[in-house]
């Protein structure tokens, strides 16, 4: 995985190394650590579950991350589902999870 | 103020990071961790375990909100509770525009907003804040008595007047608060003790004086200041303190004095304020009944006196401005009543303001040890007076002088006294010496060491205004003393009051039993001297036979005029 392959997807690395003070081998070492699918399927869970409360606290914090290393393709439909659950909007989730899927395993592949 | 000595000795200071999500405490510690020593914890209750374990050695705290198991609200609330962690800052990390806002409200010191800025502002922010907490710690530090949590007295001045400038409309007193006789609680109880006696005035004023508008300081070793909106506050301020102080202290070592200045914020000199207040609270040293007085301009003029005084003692001494009188005493047990000695007694005759009470300056040069000077004085006067008596008269009338208790701490008394009778010509037995009965009961060893010597040198002491001093029974019986001159409290009203009288026969039984001589002062009336003769005192003083009389008066009763 390289920063040029991460750009390639759409990742705003510049803005995600800037934050890790510059530090290449530092932020890349941080990216499969956002990429583990854990915090993914227990969203995709607790989304199906209908337990959206659990959902927006675990949606929320995955947003931040992302949003920390600017990984916006990822970033984008877990914004969505996050903003959609505080606000209690009867959203098409599953759509957005299937965009959130697609995105992380673009990057995941990268791996 | 820890980290105040951090940065003073140039330590990389602690900073805590608390969120849930590893990547994001990662990055912050990336960004940190050149400058600061960083701490990680992945929820509220992880971190105040961390806390507590860590003691208050954390400059900063970067705070999560929306974390497992104990969220950041939580924790914050936990943080503010303890008062060792409740001043260490804290910054909170949000994506949320509505929590920046309820954080700050709550009392967080800032927010740093997810995503994170670049490296810098983070920086930038956090060092900000770090030394805006650090310089009002200093601040604090600075200006509060650690001992009793009152403002010092620097502080205390600039509060003043920062009072002054807010409440112009207000009236202001200041009031200069002691504890009597301090020192003894300190030498009794211990240090510790005093300082726990102090801490709980602080306390009290500090409640008082955030009820009544007003501030309070500790000045120095026990003198409290307050400078508060004018009412009338003796009571309740005395009330207070006192009510607190009995729970740690017994009733009769407990003595407050309050020194008044009214409106003192019209005087717009702040030193006087303090100066007037304080000359106020000292007014009632050795007044037992008083525990408040007010400054007013006789307080100011009663100072000017006493400086006067003091100033003009030694131009007094050497201009013989001061007269020895000489009270005669009779011995009324062999018949007729006859002269058998006089006390010498001390008039001040100033060239500019007449004849000075000694009421008024002996206590005066008391209190500053210059009465030694004019003791000297006296006995000087007095030794040469009986010689000159005895050779122009060939009459030995023995006289009695004062040693006040500054003279027994001389050490070269004893020699002292001894060369004045030498260099007089007189011999021991007529230079009588007078020492309170209180003096004995200060330093009971010391005195009686002393005591012993001047007797085994061939001198007689009386002890002086017997009854005042609190002697114990017990105690009198250890006191070396040759006559017992019995206060005139005793005998104003042996005459009328039964009491009195029985009091004063069983003294004389006492006397009778020490085998020593008896001295009834203040003796006015025939009807007093008539029931002292026949309880057997011996020897009367007082204007029933004549009043203290100038030398050359008293040389008519010698002639026999």
């Amino acid at each position: 995985m390289t920063i040029d392959e991460l750009n390639a997807l759409g990742a705003n690395t510049k803005e995600g190394l800037a934050r890790c003070a510059g530090k290449e081998a530092f932020y890349l070492q941080l990216i499969p650590k956002v990429l583990d699918a854990g915090k993914y399927t227990e969203l995709d869970n607790l989304l199906k579950e209908k337990k959206y409360d659990e959902a927006f606290e675990v949606a929320h914090s995955l947003k931040g991350v992302l949003a920390n290393l600017s990984l916006t393709p990822v970033f984008e439909p877990v914004s969505e589902i996050t903003e959609g659950l505080r606000t209690k909007k009867d959203l098409n989730y599953e759509d957005l999870l299937n965009k959130m899927w697609d995105a992380r395993n673009r990057f995941a592949e990268l791996l | 103020m820890s980290d105040f000595v951090r940065r003073r000795l140039n330590m990389k200071r602690k900073v805590l990071i608390v969120d849930d999500e590893e990547i994001n405490r990662l990055i912050l510690q990336n960004i940190l961790e050149p400058d600061y020593e960083v701490v990680l914890a992945s929820n509220g209750k992880e971190a105040l375990d961390v806390v507590k374990e860590e003691g208050n050695r954390f400059s900063l705290i970067l705070l999560d909100l929306l974390m497992p198991v104990m969220d950041g609200y939580e924790f914050f609330n936990n943080l503010k509770k303890d008062e060792k962690y409740s001043q260490i800052p804290v910054i909170v990390l949000t994506s949320e525009k509505e929590e920046e806002l309820k954080s700050l409200s709550i009392g967080v010191a800032d927010f740093i907003p997810k995503p994170y800025d670049v490296p810098e502002v983070i920086k930038a922010r956090i060092g900000r804040i770090i030394q805006l907490y650090e310089d009002h710690d200093i601040i604090t530090a600075t200006q509060f008595d650690t001992l009793t949590g009152l403002f010092n007295k620097e502080y205390f001045c600039e509060y003043a007047s920062m009072a002054d400038q807010y409440y112009p409309q207000d009236e202001k007193d200041m009031i200069a608060i002691n504890v009597n006789r301090f020192h003894v609680i300190n030498a009794i109880h211990g240090r510790d003790f005093g300082d726990e006696v102090l801490a709980v005035i602080g306390k009290v004023l500090k409640d008082y004086v955030n009820e009544n508008r007003g501030i309070a300081c500790h000045f120095d070793a026990d003198t409290f200041y307050v400078y508060v909106k004018s009412k009338d506050h003796a009571e309740g301020l005395h009330d207070a303190i006192c009510n607190s102080l009995k729970i740690i202290l017994e009733d009769s070592e407990l003595r407050i004095r309050l020194g008044i200045y009214k409106n003192a914020s019209a005087n717009p000199d702040f030193g006087r304020r303090i100066d007037y207040a304080l000359l106020a609270c000292n007014s009632l040293k050795g007044s037992f009944k008083e525990y408040a007085a007010y400054y007013d301009e006789d307080i100011i003029k009663n100072v000017h006196y006493k400086e006067m005084l003091i100033r003009d003692l030694d131009r007094a001494l050497s201009e013989r401005q001061f007269k020895v009188f000489f009270q005669p005493k009779y011995a009324i047990q062999k018949g007729e009543p006859e002269l058998s000695s006089a006390e010498a007694l001390i008039r001040w005759i100033h060239p500019e303001h007449g004849m000075i009470s000694p009421g008024v300056f002996i206590p005066l040069f008391e209190n500053n040890g210059l009465i030694s000077k004019v003791d000297h004085y006296v006995w000087k006067e007095a030794a040469e007076t009986v010689a000159k008596w005895k050779k122009e008269y060939g009459k030995s009338i023995p006289v009695s002088v004062n040693v006040s208790r500054v003279d027994m701490m001389n050490d070269g008394l004893v020699s002292d006294i001894k060369s004045i009778v030498e260099e007089a010509g007189i011999d021991r037995s007529e230079f009588l010496l007078e020492i309170t009965e209180s003096a004995y009961t200060d330093d009971k060893s010391q005195i009686i060491g002393l005591v012993n010597e001047l007797r085994s040198e061939g001198f007689k002491i009386e002890m002086d205004d017997f009854g005042t001093g609190y002697s114990s029974l017990n105690m009198l019986t250890d006191l070396p003393f040759d006559v017992l001159k019995l206060d005139m409290v005793f005998v104003r009203n042996i005459h009328t009051d039964d009491r009195a009288r029985k009091l004063v026969k069983f003294i004389m039984e006492i006397a009778n039993f020490l085998r020593v001589t008896t001295i009834a002062e203040g003796v006015e009336l025939k009807e007093q001297y008539e029931i002292l003769k026949e309880m057997g005192c011996d020897v009367i003083q007082g204007y029933y036979f004549s009043k203290p009389l100038p030398e050359e008066e008293f040389e008519k009763l010698l002639k026999g005029e």
